[in-house]
């Protein structure tokens, strides 16, 4: 099978800093990809390229084939993003912003109200469609971005830490999303850092450290046969720090002189 | 000055202590709130969105409050009836005094971050209900005594040292009836609008106060110039001793008995019962059922409630920006762009503070203009038609146009427009084209129509032919803006006070063009027999306005980004 997604040599850098270093990577469709790794480790930069919103990179993005510079176009309409900060324009009501996010992907307005109504209905949204968003909650304005995300019915979905802010019910119907998408065969990059429902919804996991990928294989394969929890190989893999000692270290700063004279 | 007012609030700290208070947590609580108000915008003029963090912004509150104070000492200087000058003076003294502290005060009162960041704390409940009453008291102190300072020093040097006591002790009475007309204000809005719509409604008294501002600072001084305010009568306006302030001025009484009228002289005792009485209302009604309220406005913050039958409503105001948006664009991304423009536009707190007051300035400033040479209001009325100055109202509108056009790309939600790079957009210029023309459709056209109707009304119908010169050559000003100095995607910039220097000479340059199509138009008007070059010009300047319009319609990304270097 061909990869939808084949990344060689991807490289970045910010002035000086390398952000992203000889990244090579292929994703195929159907999958869900765990993508996870420290703060500040080049997520995000990933995601940059892969919805083209960066352009100066080096090294070659192949998506369904074709390199995703030629036709950046053909690339955006193929992939629905639901970034991890939920900026949007809160004046708005759902209505009113899914309207604008679909123009803007040219569709139809019937099919976008046909679609926005159904998925906040199943979102239990549906009665908030005519309110302007800036009394809204987080996960409630998280759950307007993932409708804006699928909107258009993307072949690639890139979901960056899509349950913030969810409530449980929310969190269960957004993971059960990602498997009936999968089902239908769309690919989905998945970025958080909730390892435990990384550990379950994923097929693939790829780790990021520094700008390089450390790993990328499916969990048992990370295992490597021991009942570890991917929380704990990520700590094992990307920190040489004690971090039951970081804790201990931290609790023992309140137990000083101070304290005990007060007691 | 911060340090100043916390040691001079805290001298009677046995007083504080015997109330309850703990003395380090109310030190502490007052400090950190007067922090926030140095760091906070300032309430005069515009709201600036700067890259440098605001400090001290109370000193420059202190200094502009005694700078508009100054302003309102003209009337005191210029009349001869001492009664009404003071009458004018407390007014407009009690007029912006309430403006101040309707915008103002609301973001000290309802203050919500207090529920979580104070109260999970230990402190008791005295504690908090003083450190608000301090705070607003300095708060109040702040605005006040700079404003009156104007006032004080004047009437101490013309009437002498029972003048000089009197006087504080009348500002305070006005003190406690701006009191009662902010917090009866809060009440009203509070019980018409729905507590989430609040924060609008304080929205547009900001732009009242921003308008009264400068209507004050320009037309204050040249009404003290004219003739016919000189000899203003309190006689001539008795149902002025029905305003608190006229009370508030009758109690001059007690300074120069002569110079009160006899049958007034008993409203001075109203100078004392009467804010007395309103604040004892304040506290005993107004303030408690306030409070009440008050807990609304913390549903700003909560999650909405579920609109019963909320899918079906606003649907008939919402069909004629779409019905508009169809009609206007044939490209579906120039669709979107207009309707994003107009929805946007409607409900920005910040963009109606900036774009309104901008609608004011053009009466205000036509009225400055055309009363410089002193003349009787009626002679100036009366020869309006024989001057050339309808030229100039139609220009004004220019100003309106440039701050327009500016805030279209400007919005404090500029992290938004991420959306626009992850859309398969081929040219922006599609979307800037539409948010163009729904600006322009939206605010432009009705404002123009308004000069229009009043300049065929004043000058008849043969300014038609300069009206249609007017409009396109101030459309082809507003297209040659947005082209050359804001050719980005709509609320997709933040705002900067350190503007480049590139910016301000493009600002500069196209500066030139409005002044110089309108000296234009206005030398063609001055010979009546060059009527037909008009329409000359209007074909000129419309050919250019295509193809500044169709070079900014067809805004590339490239092009996009070379704006950002």
């Amino acid at each position: 099978m061909e990869p939808i997604i084949s990344i060689r040599k991807l490289c970045k850098q910010y002035g000086e800093k390398t952000v992203l270093d000889n990244i090579s990577l292929d994703i195929y469709p159907g999958q869900i990809i765990g993508y996870i790794g420290p703060n500040g480790a080049g997520k995000s930069t990933t995601v940059k390229v892969l919805t083209g919103v960066i352009t100066d990179y080096t090294g070659t993005v192949l998506v369904n084939g074709k390199d995703i510079k030629e036709d950046i176009l053909a690339l955006k309409q193929m992939i629905g993003y639901v970034p991890e900060v939920a900026e949007l324009y809160d004046l708005l009501t759902p209505n009113e912003y899914l309207h604008f996010v679909g123009a803007l992907y040219n569709m139809p307005d019937n099919i976008i109200a046909e679609r926005s109504s159904r998925i906040l209905s199943s979102f239990g949204l549906l009665d908030n469609l005519n309110q302007r968003m800036d009394g809204f909650s987080k996960g409630m304005r998280q759950k307007v971005l993932l409708t804006a995300g699928i909107l258009h019915n993307p072949a690639i979905v890139i979901l960056d830490e899509p349950m913030s802010g969810l409530d449980a019910n929310a969190v269960i119907v957004v993971k059960e999303l990602m498997q009936v998408l999968k089902n239908e065969g769309k690919t989905i990059f998945y970025c958080s850092h909730m390892m435990d429902v990384v550990e379950k919804v994923s097929d693939r996991i790829v780790l990021i450290d520094k700008g390089q990928i450390i790993a990328n294989d499916t969990i048992e394969a990370l295992r490597e046969g021991s009942s570890d929890s991917l929380e704990k190989i990520f700590a094992q893999m990307t920190t040489t720090e004690n971090l039951n000692q970081t804790a201990g270290n931290i609790a023992s700063a309140l137990n000083d002189q101070a304290d005990k004279i007060a007691l | 000055m911060n340090k100043f007012f916390l040691f001079l609030i805290m001298l009677p700290k046995g007083l504080w202590r015997a109330l309850g208070a703990d003395i380090p947590q109310l030190k502490a609580i007052l400090k950190v709130r007067l922090m926030l108000d140095d760091r906070k915008p300032l309430s005069f003029g515009r709201q600036q969105t700067k890259k440098k963090p605001a400090r001290f912004m109370s000193a420059l509150s202190v200094f502009l409050s005694a700078v508009i104070g100054m302003m309102y000492i003209i009337p005191l200087a210029a009349l001869d009836d001492r009664i009404m000058g003071l009458w004018l003076y407390f007014t407009t003294f009690l007029l912006m005094l309430s403006f101040l502290l309707v915008t103002d005060f609301s973001t000290v009162l309802f203050d919500t971050r207090d529920k979580s960041i104070l109260l999970p704390r230990p402190i008791n409940e005295r504690t908090l209900l003083l450190s608000k009453l301090l705070h607003m008291f300095i708060y109040l102190f702040r605005i006040v005594f700079p404003m009156s300072l104007a006032g004080w020093v004047f009437v101490a040097i013309e009437n002498g040292l029972v003048a000089a006591i009197w006087f504080p002790f009348i500002v305070f009475m006005l003190t406690l009836v701006a009191l009662f007309l902010v917090n009866g204000c809060y009440l009203l809005i509070l019980n018409l609008a729905k507590p989430e719509r609040f924060k609008d409604i304080i929205n547009y008294f900001q732009i009242g106060f921003s308008v009264l501002f400068f209507a004050i600072v320009y037309l204050m001084p040249r009404a003290a110039d004219s003739t016919g305010f000189k000899i203003l009568q309190h006689q001539n306006y008795r149902w002025a001793a029905f305003t608190p302030t006229y009370w508030l001025a009758a109690s001059w009484t007690w300074v120069e008995p002569d110079k009160v009228l006899s049958y007034t002289k008993w409203l001075s005792i109203l100078a004392i019962a009467g804010p007395l009485l309103l604040i004892w209302l304040t506290v005993r009604f107004l303030s408690p059922s306030f409070a009440k309220k008050i807990g609304g406005i913390d549903v700003v913050d909560a999650p909405v409630q579920k609109a019963i039958g909320g899918a079906s409503g606003r649907k008939t105001a919402s069909k004629l920006y779409l019905k508009l948006a169809n009609l206007l664009n044939k490209n579906p991304l120039s669709k979107a762009g207009f309707s994003i423009a107009w929805l946007q536009t409607g409900r920005s707190r910040n963009f109606k503070m900036r774009v309104y007051p901008s609608f004011a300035f053009v009466p205000v400033y036509f009225f400055y203009l055309v009363t410089q040479n002193k003349a009787p209001l009626t002679e100036i009325w009366h020869t309006l038609p024989e001057t050339h100055n309808n030229i100039l109202l139609l220009y004004m509108s220019a100003f309106i146009v440039m701050n327009l056009m500016s805030m279209l790309v400007f919005s404090d939600q500029y992290k938004a427009s991420w959306l626009y790079y992850s859309a398969p957009i081929e040219r922006p210029g599609s979307v800037m084209d539409g948010a163009f023309k729904a600006i322009w459709v939206k605010y432009y056209l009705p404002i123009f129509t308004v000069i229009s109707c009043f300049v065929v009304a004043i000058w008849g119908t043969k300014s038609l032919l300069d009206i249609a010169l007017a409009l396109v050559n101030i459309t082809l000003f507003a297209a040659c803006v947005m082209r050359i100095a804001y050719r980005r995607l709509p609320f997709s910039s933040v705002e900067q006070m350190n503007e480049k220097g590139s910016r301000f000479f493009k600002t500069l340059f196209i500066m030139i063009i409005p002044s110089s199509l309108g000296f234009g138009h206005y030398f063609v008007d001055l010979v009546p027999w060059l009527w037909w070059l008009k329409i000359v010009f209007i074909g000129l300047s419309a050919m250019l306005l295509w193809l500044v319009w169709d070079s900014y319609k067809n805004t590339t990304w490239d092009e996009l980004k070379k704006m950002d270097l």
